[in-house]
Order: C-alpha cells, then sequence, then structure tokens
C-alpha cells in the first residue's frame, strides 16, 4: 500500500517534472541581457515621457532598434549615457530639459465658488458641467494630475495645485490629463529663476475680475517693462521662456503685477 | 445534453464556485480593480480550470481509483494544477508574446488558487463524467470571470461615488460583494420547477 503510493505519487511527479524541464528547454524565449542591464538603469516609474507605455517596453525598444530615441526624461544625461554605453553607441544631447507650472495659483477664496458641486470629485467631470468654481478656466482643485503624477511632484493644498520643482521631471502626464489644459512646460536652466503667468483665463478685466482675485487682468503693463520677456496672447500674459535673458527683466514685470498673478518659479 | 447544460447553467449562476461556495475570493477582491485586469484573469482562469479539470478526472479514474489510492487525491491535484499552470505559462510565453504580457502576471496567482482545486475536488465528488468534468471546469471558470467581471465594472463606477470615508476601500468592497452574493441567491429558484 505504502509503496503503490508513493510510487505513483513519485511517477506522476517525476513525469511532470521530466514534462517541465524539456518544455522549458524546448520552449525557451530568448532574451537579450542588454534589455535586462537597461532595465536595471532605469528609473522604473513607467512616466511614459519616451514614448513607451513604461520602461520595460522602452528598454526593449531601445536594444532592438539599437537608438535612444527621446531618451529618458526622468533619467537625466547621467542615464542616458549609461545605457548608450551598453549598446555602444554615443549619446545624443537630450532635449531641453523642462519642468510644468500650473496656470493657476489661486486658492480657495481667490477664486470665488458660488455653487455647490455634488457630482463625482474628479476636475474632469466636474468640467462637463461646468465646474465646481466660478472661473470656467481655472483649477478645480480635485487633484486629477495629482494622481498620474508619477513622482509626486504634484500636491494639492487649499484646491490649488503646488508644483515641487524639484521633483517635477517633465514628463508631461498632468499636461494631458488636466481638462483646463493648465499646465505649461518651462525650460530648465539652473542657476536662472524664471517666472511664470499663475492664469489662464483669457476673458477681459471685468469677466476675471468677477470670478477671481487673483487673475490676469490682461493690463499689459509686464510687457511694457525693459526687455520684457513677456508677451500677450489674446487677454493673458506669457513669459516667452527663449527671450528671457536675465532675471532682472522678468522680476521688473513681475512686480509690476497689479494682482500678483505672476510667480517665482522656485528652483 | 440536458444533463451538460443544466450542469453549465447551475456552474456559471446558482452554484457559482465566488458567491456561492467562498472559492477564489483572493483574486475575487485583489484583481477586480479594473475590468481590463479582471478580463485577463478570467480567461486565465477559464483556460487553466478546464485544462485541470479534464486532466485530473484522466489521472483520479485512470491511476488513483485502479490503485485504489483516493487518499493521495488533494496531493496529486495540487501537483497537476501547479505542473499546468507552468507549461501553459510556457507554452504562451513561447507563443504569444502580447498574450503573455497580458495574462502573464495572473497566471503564478492561478497556482495557488482554491477555485481550480476547488472545481477538481467537486468534480470526482460529484462523480461527473469525463464531458461533464470539462463542462463544468469550463462553465465553473466562465462564472468566476462573470463575476469578477461584475465586480470589477461596479468598482470602477464606485471610484467616484461619493462614500462615507470609514467605508472608503475594503469596507465598501466587501459589502458590494455581500449584496453581490445575495442577488446570485436569487438564481437559485431558476430551476426549482423542473
Amino acid at each position: 500500500m505504502i509503496i503503490t503510493a508513493v510510487l505513483t505519487l513519485g511517477l506522476i511527479g517525476f513525469t511532470f517534472a521530466v514534462l517541465l524541464a524539456f518544455l522549458s528547454k524546448k520552449l525557451k524565449v530568448e532574451t537579450d541581457p542588454k534589455v535586462d542591464q537597461v532595465n536595471e538603469i532605469l528609473p522604473n516609474i513607467n512616466c511614459g515621457a519616451c514614448g513607451f507605455s513604461g520602461c520595460n517596453p522602452f528598454a526593449e525598444a531601445v536594444v532592438k532598434e539599437g537608438k535612444l530615441f527621446n531618451g529618458c526624461l526622468p533619467g537625466g544625461s547621467q542615464i542616458n549615457e549609461e545605457i548608450a554605453k551598453i549598446l555602444g553607441i554615443t549619446a545624443t544631447k537630450s532635449k531641453v530639459e523642462k519642468i510644468v507650472v500650473c496656470r493657476c495659483q489661486a486658492e480657495v477664496g481667490e477664486k470665488k465658488i458660488s455653487t455647490t458641486y455634488k457630482g463625482p470629485k474628479t476636475c474632469k467631470a466636474s468640467h462637463i458641467v461646468g465646474g465646481a468654481i466660478d472661473c470656467t478656466w481655472g483649477c478645480l482643485g480635485f487633484g486629477d494630475c495629482v494622481k498620474v503624477c508619477p513622482t509626486g511632484a504634484l500636491v494639492l493644498k487649499n484646491k490649488r495645485i503646488e508644483v515641487i520643482f524639484d521633483k517635477c521631471i517633465g514628463c508631461g502626464n498632468c499636461v494631458t490629463e488636466c481638462p483646463r489644459d493648465l499646465f505649461e512646460y518651462a525650460p530648465f536652466k539652473e542657476k536662472m529663476k524664471l517666472c511664470y503667468v499663475a492664469c489662464s483665463n483669457n476673458e477681459k478685466v471685468l469677466g476675471v475680475k468677477a470670478v477671481c482675485s487673483r487673475g490676469c487682468i490682461g493690463c499689459t503693463l509686464c510687457t511694457k517693462v525693459e526687455d520684457s520677456p513677456y508677451e500677450m496672447k489674446g487677454n493673458l500674459s506669457y513669459v516667452n521662456y527663449p527671450e528671457a535673458k536675465n532675471h532682472q527683466s522678468l522680476d521688473a514685470g513681475k512686480n509690476k503685477c497689479p494682482t500678483k498673478c505672476i510667480l517665482d518659479l522656485n528652483v | 445534453m440536458t444533463e451538460l447544460i443544466l450542469i453549465f447553467i447551475s456552474t456559471l449562476l446558482i452554484n457559482n464556485l465566488v458567491l456561492s461556495y467562498f472559492l477564489g475570493i483572493c483574486p475575487f477582491l485583489g484583481v477586480s480593480g479594473k475590468i481590463e485586469s479582471a478580463f485577463g484573469m478570467g480567461m486565465a482562469v477559464t483556460f487553466v480550470m478546464t485544462l485541470a479539470t479534464s486532466i485530473s478526472w484522466l489521472i483520479y479514474h485512470l491511476i488513483l481509483v485502479k490503485f485504489n489510492l483516493l487518499f493521495l487525491q488533494l496531493v496529486i491535484f495540487i501537483l497537476v494544477i501547479a505542473s499546468l499552470v507552468q507549461m501553459v505559462e510556457m507554452f504562451i510565453r513561447k507563443f504569444s508574446s502580447s498574450l503573455y504580457q497580458s495574462l502573464g502576471i495572473y497566471l503564478p496567482l492561478i497556482t495557488t488558487n482554491c477555485a481550480i482545486l476547488g472545481a477538481a475536488i467537486f468534480m470526482v465528488a460529484r462523480k461527473y463524467t469525463f464531458v461533464e468534468g470539462v463542462v463544468f471546469g469550463f462553465s465553473g471558470g466562465l462564472g468566476f470571470s462573470l463575476v469578477l467581471l461584475v465586480m470589477a465594472g461596479i468598482r470602477e463606477e464606485l471610484d467616484y461615488a461619493d462614500i462615507p470615508k470609514v467605508f472608503k476601500g475594503t469596507p465598501i468592497t466587501l459589502i458590494t460583494a455581500g449584496l453581490l452574493a445575495l442577488i446570485f441567491m436569487g438564481f437559485s429558484g431558476l430551476f426549482s420547477n423542473l
């Protein structure tokens, strides 16, 4: 009895073991060891800034095609050079590193809220019905962007999005996620403070004043300082970053702003 | 034929493995966050369950019954299921890398899925014939997928619902699961007049 039991179990186990060993040899999938090497270097946060769905597909494509495509944005130049070394190519200079700024920095109290919104607590849903705030351009404050940020660079405070500039890698997930297109890329230049206009409201003065005390009212004062890097598009001021040569002109325009909606990028 | 259809419907709805036997609760709660992954898991379980019931039937009736070793049933079934999953994984990886990427992570989970072991044990306990056993395994897997998909659909909607803070997350999921089981109890009246 014991012998038959042991034999049966042993035989069945042995059969499966042989079968599995045989199949694992027969069905072995060749993987390039370079893919694993590249995978190890990558930050593995799957942000998708490279244009692939994640780090692993990026590594596979890089090894297969033998080129860096747009490179790994969060990795920075160091990681891209390491990947290039594995592939045996020289890393092309990566694109201008950039981060995002949120073009609405009004808090509750500054942006008027005269309706009670009781729908699903997401920006996308509230945007469809006209929003949870009076301003039809500004930040709805439910933090859809916070959820898609792979590095936790966005923080929701008092219905206002704060970008932690050290953490932002410029992957652009928030740019595509925001239903009100509030995020704008700003070129990140070291040792140079940048300013940005923290408002997206393209209405005229009265339209802005009616809904927010911190909006850009289109007064054009910032564009009139010396060497001004600011320019008007409709009723809204924008920083023309390639033109921004020094911080003085940026600062001068910022100080002129009557509603204090031009802010420093705290690098 | 009527017998097969009866087995199919009763396993799918009335005696659903998840909601009336409480088997496979772990993936039921774990993988039901998104419809996409729920579908992948459901298909993988259906496939493995059909295969596992048929192979277990053969081994049970051709080897265990013959040598009077019925007490080995549990060990053998686990062995069969684990090896099967490994084999299926290898095959999928070799022949369809896209299917492997969508199913791949769920396959190792199935190795220790009690719903599959449960299906194999139920099958021999109810003395099904081979065809009945295969139909039972297939419909059990389908029933699992069905419940998983329904749950995933509800949970995706729940994300947007305004629920009290204490119920957020697992509590509301468990309540939903309970209500779902209650609803499926309604199917037990399906065959009462037969």
